[in-house]
């Protein structure tokens, strides 16, 4: 089949034409402007607090890096079911007596407006044995047997933030608890009291208080000054969900307190802009920021920590998944980064550890 | 002048259909479907036997099988084995023997060539063994070196067909193999390194601590991409190797076909496709931004530009899957009207049928592959399946004739002349 040079280079501009019109129809502002509606402006008001004050009973979610990421290669990579993994409970040099778990869990005091204070606990770490020893510490166990904490939350259903359930359940079996959607049946048949042999899991105290599953894409209340937010979040060891808490405190502003943030804390921040009231202020940020907790990195990375002065956070405590990598590259680009001191197995003083704590108002 | 046979053996077979459609164009997807299976399972599925899908490292395996079949059958030719060989043996056979030295090769140059020899004398994020050397955890240092080895075939399963598909081998169709197929080889080749220097190599600029600024350029897509991955240049490359395909199996080498000097054609044809592919690019981009709302800087996951752009050529990929399954087992229909109502008919079956195999993947890709479910997950990436399909279908098309839906009864005996044309 022949073609004149005239009928080709016709074809050329009218192919020619109608691809630049589509490319540039497609990436244009005016398109995007008719098209994609503008963004919300935070209109949901969760009332307001006096302080909040952050205790963190254990960041270390694990003592031997290298080990937890050689158990989940093992296993077949980071898409394998969690409660199949094989954790390394034995024989680690680092570990908490030869086991290489550890977990994560924060304490929160809210203190409100009229000055009653409430108490919540941020997950509930993994090894049994650990976190016993860090709820003694910071007198979480009195605290759970005297009914003086009102809630758990639990930010997501990864190992660390919720395989050690049974140190809590034993010493208040009843305690409210708070989960994302997401949860999958092995988690519920965990609080009810089930085991998982190959994950050396286990909980011997069946939670027999009231749970709540939240729902993503709305703000919950919680307290007076005190809201969760939960995202659908896929995350690795095929678990999914995850939620975090947004404190509105007098004078300062919101705080946003996470677990591990995987939905990324840039995106949790862009959530509470879009539908707190006051979410233009973003006074303060605590907790794991999940951006390198193996010391790992991507580019992406760095997109973060170029993009986080903008929001015009004034205080960031952060540690756990943040990584200790990632808070120096934070403190390089000039973020306030609240540093710790380093105690209880906490590796670094780069961010805040074990028994540190942090005030907001 | 040259055989067509010698010159693309694949082109010369004449296929005799054995079963009617649509049965026939069911039973090969079928085909397709459980070799596929069989190979995910074995090697990939995170529930399966080696559980290479970590992601990358599994990844990588993929997108170098794909290279080599391309090599294989576009490039060589089928050289070293004869073209007797080919044309005698039962499809059966050489389908299993071909995709064992495919395997074989791919073995060979990801072992071989990148872990100890490139990976060990000039780019130590090349080798897993240098990168835990200095101190990296063995997983990531997998994962890292993975990465860097499976762009390197990405960029070269977009740059080496462009030889034959836009070229018609020009200047090299007169030559035999394999003389003809190392020169291909050489010079995508050398195109596919060059251009993983300048699109992926300043990643790694990035990806280190500290910065490796003296090694490295820093990515240069920064400041107009709102990103530092090379996962932009991921996004549109896909789009290229998913135009350079579409040119092939669905617009049938139109319209560059007409244009007769086949250097001319070439070079109109490789710039065509670059812009076809920035055309996919952008309007991928651009329907993730109504779907999700647009892309914010430092976000993660859903929001994260560098995943946009990584989930646009995914969705290139999700394009391609139902127009080569078109063509290979639905007879490339419609055929009855000209030139461009036949391809326009055929975009509007594939966009469809994108639409329909997008919302079938996120649905049922769990229970049957073993990811997880959701959109964006920064240890899945759907284009792993999915390219695996894509050479399954190339495998059963390519090295089993379409078996046992078709057979090929013989090849056509013609010459070509030196500019290529059939001699009639």
């Amino acid at each position: 089949m022949g073609v004149s040079r005239r009928g080709f280079l016709k074809g050329l501009a009218l192919g020619g034409t109608t691809g630049y019109l589509a490319m540039a129809g497609a990436s244009s502002t005016v398109l995007k402007d008719v098209f994609i509606p503008p963004a919300a402006v935070g209109d949901f008001d969760i009332g307001t607090c006096k302080s909040v004050k952050c205790t963190v009973v254990s960041e270390t979610s694990w003592f031997n890096n290298k080990r937890v990421v050689q158990d989940m290669k093992d296993a077949g990579g980071l898409l394998v079911n969690q409660y199949i993994i094989p954790w390394s409970n034995t024989g680690v040099k680092e570990g908490y007596n030869g086991n290489n778990a550890g977990g994560y869990s924060a304490l929160i005091d809210l203190e409100l407006l009229d000055g009653s204070k409430k108490k919540i606990l941020l997950d509930c770490g993994w090894n049994t044995e650990w976190m016993d020893e860090c709820f003694k510490r910071e007198g979480v166990d009195k605290m759970l047997k005297n009914k003086e904490i009102d809630v758990l939350v639990l930010s997501h259903e990864h190992f660390d933030h919720f395989f050690g359930v049974e140190s809590v359940l034993k010493n208040c079996p009843d305690i409210p608890i708070i989960v994302p959607k997401g949860f999958y049946k092995e988690g519920f048949d965990l609080l009810k009291g089930a085991s998982f042999p190959v994950a050396h899991l286990k909980n011997d105290y069946p939670h027999t208080g009231p749970l709540e599953v939240r729902e993503s894409g709305k703000v919950h209340p919680l307290f007076p000054g005190c809201a969760t937010i939960s995202f659908d979040s896929a995350i690795i060891c095929r678990v999914l969900g995850e939620q975090g808490l947004v404190f509105n405190v007098k004078d300062k502003g919101l705080v946003a307190i996470t677990g591990c943030c995987h939905m990324g804390i840039i995106s949790f921040l862009e959530e509470i802009k879009h539908r707190v009231k006051g979410g233009d202020k973003i006074y303060g940020i605590q907790g794991g920021l999940h951006i390198s907790p193996f010391e790992d990195w991507d580019p992406q990375y760095d997109d973060l920590i170029q993009a986080l002065p903008s929001y015009g956070v004034e205080v960031l405590g952060c540690n756990h998944c943040t990584g200790y990598l990632t808070a120096e590259k934070m403190i390089l680009a000039g973020l306030p980064v609240v540093q710790g001191t380093a105690r209880f197995r906490s590796k670094k003083k780069l961010f805040l550890g074990n028994g540190d704590q942090i005030v907001f108002g | 002048m040259i055989s067509l046979k010698n010159e693309m053996w694949l082109e010369s077979r004449i296929m005799e259909n054995k079963i009617a459609q649509p049965l026939r164009g069911i039973i090969g997807v079928l085909f397709s479907s459980i070799i596929f299976y069989i190979l995910w399972w074995i090697f990939m599925d995170p529930r399966g036997i080696l559980k290479w899908y970590t992601p990358q490292y599994g990844y990588m395996y993929i997108r170098w099988i794909l290279i080599v079949v391309i090599w294989q059958a576009y490039v060589f030719n089928f050289w070293p084995f004869s073209l007797k060989w080919r044309e005698n043996t039962h499809p059966v056979i050489t389908g299993a023997v071909l995709m064992f030295v495919n395997f074989a090769v791919v073995g060979a140059v990801i072992w071989g060539f990148f872990y100890h020899f490139l990976g060990i004398y000039s780019i130590p994020y090349l080798s897993v063994d240098k990168l835990v050397g200095k101190g990296m955890t063995e997983f990531f240092a997998r994962e890292y070196s993975s990465l860097a080895i499976l762009m390197f075939a990405a960029i070269a399963s977009w740059l080496s067909p462009i030889v034959t598909v836009c070229f018609a081998n020009h200047p090299w169709q007169n030559l035999k193999q394999p003389e003809r197929g190392i020169t291909i080889f050489c010079v995508t080749a050398l195109l596919s390194i060059l251009a993983f220097l300048c699109l992926m190599h300043p990643h790694y600029h990035v990806l280190f601590w500290p910065w490796q600024e003296y090694a490295a350029a820093y990515p240069w897509w920064a400041n107009f991409a709102h990103t530092l991955s090379g996962n932009f240049n991921v996004g549109w490359v896909m789009c290229g190797t998913v135009s350079i395909w579409m040119l092939e199996v669905t617009f049938d080498r139109y319209p560059y076909i007409l244009i007769k000097n086949k250097i001319r054609r070439g070079v109109v044809g490789f710039i065509g496709v670059l812009l076809f592919a920035i055309l996919l690019f952008v309007t991928f981009n651009f329907i993730q931004d109504l779907a999700w709302g647009p892309a914010i800087d430092g976000a993660k996951r859903i929001l994260a530009p560098d995943w946009r752009y990584q989930h646009s050529g995914e969705l290139a990929i999700m394009m391609l899957i139902p127009a080569m399954i078109l063509n290979f087992y639905f007879d490339n229909g419609p055929k009855k009207y000209s030139a461009p109502v036949n391809i326009a008919l055929r975009m509007i079956i594939i966009i469809v049928s994108t639409m329909v195999f997008h919302w079938l993947y996120y649905k049922f890709s769990p229970s049957i592959l073993g990811t997880q479910a959701a959109y964006s997950h920064p240890q899945q990436f759907p284009m792993a399946p999915g390219i695996l399909f894509i050479c399954v279908m190339l495998f059963h098309n390519w090295f089993m004739d379409l078996w046992p839906g078709k057979k090929r009864t013989g090849n056509r005996d013609v010459m070509l002349d030196d500019d290529g044309e059939e001699i009639l």
